[in-house]
């Protein structure tokens, strides 16, 4: 459904990303790894439009991405939690879940995409009047996921869920973003992690330096010699 | 003969025309427009130290202005010589810079602009309730008034502001405040230090606006003390500035004697409209011609340049099909 | 010996109503664009304008008219945002702030000697058959027309409130105040979310406009007197909140008051400046975006 070819990006004068190809089928969880700085952050701003990049492609369900203002993107259903989350903290939990759901098409199911939010993540149910900004590192993450949820999305884009998170949290938001996938939600998940992230997915794409290096499924990226001596260690 | 050869002998042949403007031409009207003019290049070139090389924007300029006016004409007054009143005006125009700059230097953004909007303000309402009388010349000094010796004061001074600018900019000082401008975190991370050069600029602008301050109070005759706070002058100076060409040396001249003609020009026929006009010229300059008149000038000789090169004979392999 | 002073600080609440007024249009804006509109003075001046000759002219009353300067102001305010401010958003922070700043600058001195050059420099005020009354609490006299205009400034809040707390489009605005790439993601329009924010604040300012043009007065040169009173309580009563932002504007009145009460007329017209420097000075974290730097 998500297919990126060969995508060169800038930032100014600095070249970022060097033919970027990768490809996301329905219903996958497909994982994006590599170390910090590698570009894994700066190829979700490619695909959600908050980047334009220099050359290449992006299609989505036959819409080229590159040409759709980075509002629009989620109209065609895309949906990003960036990294860290960025709740809006001056905001109640209810409000962040409502603006998950601004675009007109997600407005007229809020209520239902509520329901299913709070079912995912009973502890947002919990907290819905407090103010965002009074939530745990955890419980914002989970905000954050939630809020993206809101807009019914196809696919569901993840920046480094797990960043800074305890590492018994980290495992319970593996375990909730799995079960989003197996709920239907094509998820591309971001990650530092990679073992975790590997053994989360179906397919996985290394990224070093800006360029894709490797790529299998996740148990075949696990047994990899090198990716195991590089990030496994 | 290089192109700097060239601009420094025109620059030399301008100066000898105003030192022998004086010589020549007997009008009094004449030679006040062109100390207005050398009044106005000070100001303005003082401005552009700050705001058009470091990127700073002071709205608060009056303030050093007025503060030069106040204490220059005080002890010059009260019967000291009048260089030693100049430069105390000078001083205490730094000293108030120094007040507002180093605290608000620390923050970033418009903290600065509003903060030197704000101390101007101050210093403007304060001074029009504390001294609302006019300051006049005493009796004497009105009997022996000269016009001429200001001139040249004003044409040494703005020499002097010019120069050094020029001096500044292209020195090493000069490089790190431009870099400033540029990009601050990039040039702290080269171990220039903002902050110094910030005060540096800072202070070398207000210097100067001082000393024009202090040449303006030994012109005038009688004026309210407040006047010289008054925040035209900021703004009449950052718009000759921009106008001109910020972060250029001759910006500020060009600004200037643009400014001075054109209301002259207009004064003549409708009172408000060159301050509009001004203003027009101002935001689009901002909007669209980042360089002013000089960088307009520059595109134009660019483009002319361009057409008047021979036409290149290209030289492409012919394909083979 | 206690009532000229309870008086002096009615007075000052009565102004500083409309001090908060201004203020709540320049940091809806600011908080929203990160734009810091120094021609907003100037926007209050022609609302008090337009109030005044539809008055003068047509005979209504400026409290009835209130809606039409609105939407005059909404017009102006459209115009400008397109014309200047809209082609500045996407540049980078700092270049953004410091244009913004400038043209701003360019455009107050734009409009203020256009209204120089309309209606003189003559200082201009509205008075209704009613401008002259008072009624009077515990001796205390409060002018009825500047008692009704601290009503409608505190109506025209509520319904500021009502409308970033209940409505879609108002959490929208909310959103871009905090993060602008997150309201993004969202599917949020960030250039509609900005024309709204400059368009209403320069309704807010002509409310504020019509306001003092009733109980006070205005003049073409107001305009900086105006945008400094709100810069003063935007950074007194912090951004972020409509409620600290108008309570800032009572505060800076009657401080106001108070200091002219005790010391003298000159402290009284800068006391709100040294408060200014001051804590732009000692205290500036959390008064403007603490987003940046």
């Amino acid at each position: 459904m998500l297919k990126i070819e060969e995508i060169d990006a800038y930032y100014g004068d600095l070249q970022a990303l060097w033919g970027i190809s990768m490809q996301v089928n329905e219903g996958e969880l497909v994982a994006l790894v590599g170390p910090n700085g590698a570009g894994k952050t700066t190829t979700l701003r490619v695909i959600t439009g908050l980047l334009k990049p220099a050359s290449g492609d992006i299609h989505f369900y036959g819409h080229h991405l590159d040409k759709v203002a980075a509002h629009k993107i989620v109209e065609l259903g895309i949906s990003q939690v960036p990294e860290g989350g960025k709740i809006f903290t001056a905001m109640s939990v209810l409000e962040n879940l409502e603006l998950g759901a601004f675009v007109a098409s997600a407005r007229k199911v809020k209520d239902q995409s509520l329901q299913w939010v709070y079912e995912i993540f009973p502890r947002l149910e919990e907290r819905k009047n407090q103010r965002a900004g009074t939530l745990s590192g955890g419980e914002r993450q989970m905000l954050a996921i939630g809020r993206a949820l809101m807009s019914k999305p196809r696919l569901l884009l993840l920046d480094e869920p797990s960043f800074g998170l305890a590492p018994l949290l980290v495992e319970q938001i593996f375990a909730m973003i799995t079960e989003i996938n197996r709920q239907g939600v094509t998820v591309l998940l971001v990650e530092q992690n990679v073992r975790a992230a590997l053994e989360l997915a179906h397919r996985a794409y290394v990224i070093e330096n800006g360029r894709i290096v490797g790529q299998g499924t996740g148990d075949a990226l696990l047994s990899f010699e090198s990716v195991r001596s590089a990030y496994l260690a | 003969m290089t192109r700097k050869q060239v601009t420094f002998i025109a620059l030399l042949i301008l100066i000898a025309i105003l030192a022998f403007l004086p010589v020549v031409v007997k009008k009094d009207s004449t030679i006040n427009l062109a100390l207005l003019v050398l009044l106005y290049v000070s100001l303005a070139s003082s401005w552009n130290i700050l705001g058009g090389y470091s990127g700073q924007i002071n709205l608060g300029h009056a303030a050093f202005f007025g503060a030069g006016t106040l204490v220059t004409r005080s002890l010059w007054l009260s019967g000291w010589n009048l260089f030693p009143s100049l430069l105390a005006g000078g001083l205490v125009a730094v000293a108030l810079a120094l007040l507002i700059g180093i605290p608000a230097f620390r923050l970033r953004g418009i903290y600065f602009a509003i903060g030197t909007l704000a101390l101007a303000q101050i210093l403007y309402i304060t001074v029009g309730n504390t001294l609302p009388m006019i300051s006049s010349l005493p009796a004497q000094s009105l009997a022996t008034y000269e016009l001429v010796p200001r001139y040249y004061l004003f044409l040494g001074l703005t020499i002097l502001t010019t120069g050094t600018a020029y001096f500044l900019v292209n020195s090493r000082l000069g490089l790190g405040i431009m870099a400033i401008r540029e990009e601050e975190d990039a040039a702290e991370s080269l171990g220039v230090s903002a902050l110094q050069h910030k005060l540096l600029a800072l202070s070398v602008s207000a210097f100067f606006a001082g000393l024009t301050g202090g040449a303006f109070a030994y012109y005038h005759v009688g004026y309210y003390p407040q006047l010289p706070f008054a925040p035209e002058w900021t703004f009449d100076s950052m718009m000759m500035a921009y106008i001109g060409g910020a972060g250029t040396i001759i910006g500020p001249i060009i600004g200037a004697v643009f400014f001075v003609i054109v209301r002259e020009f207009l004064v003549l026929k409708l009172a408000e409209l060159h301050l509009i006009v001004f203003g027009v010229l101002f935001i689009l300059v901002v909007l669209f011609l980042p360089g002013g008149l000089v960088g307009v000038w520059g595109t134009l000789q660019k483009a002319l340049a361009r057409r008047s090169r021979p036409k290149e004979i290209k030289l492409t392999p012919t394909r083979e099909s | 010996m206690l009532e000229p002073l309870v008086q002096n600080l009615a007075f000052g609440l009565l102004v500083g109503a409309l001090y908060g007024l201004a203020a709540v249009g320049l940091s809806l804006v600011f908080g929203v664009t990160k734009f810091l509109n120094v021609a907003h003075g100037e926007l209050l001046m022609f609302g008090g304008y337009a109030s005044f000759w539809i008055f003068t002219l047509l005979g209504i009353d400026p409290f009835l008219t209130l809606a039409s300067t609105i939407v005059f102001l909404l017009v102006i305010g459209l115009v400008l945002y397109k014309l200047l401010f809209a082609r500045m958003v996407k540049l980078t922070e700092s270049v953004k702030i410091q244009n913004t700043l400038l043209v701003g600058f360019g455009l107050s001195l734009i409009l203020q000697n256009l209204a120089l050059r309309l209606w003189t420099a003559d200082t201009r005020s509205i008075t209704t058959f009613y401008s002259g009354s008072v009624f009077t609490l515990l001796g205390v006299r409060f002018p009825i027309v500047r008692v009704a205009s601290l009503v409608i400034a505190l109506v025209t809040l509520l319904a500021l409130d009502m409308f970033l707390r209940r409505t879609y489009t108002g959490k929208a605005l909310r959103a871009t105040v905090e993060n602008w790439e997150a309201a993004t993601l969202m599917g949020i329009d960030i250039q509609r979310v900005y024309l709204l924010s400059f368009v209403l604040g320069a309704a807010l300012a002509g409310v504020a406009g019509c306001l003092v043009s009733v109980g006070y007065s205005i003049d073409p040169v107001m305009g900086m007197n105006w945008t400094l009173k709100g810069l003063i309580v935007m950074v007194l009563g912090g951004l972020g909140s409509i409620t600290g932002t108008f309570v800032g504007g009572l505060v800076l009145g009657v401080t106001e008051s108070a200091t002219g009460f005790f010391l003298s007329l000159t402290y009284r017209e800068v006391v709100g400046l040294v408060l200014f420097v001051l804590i732009l000075v000692f205290r500036p974290q959390g008064l403007f975006g603490t987003k940046e730097g």
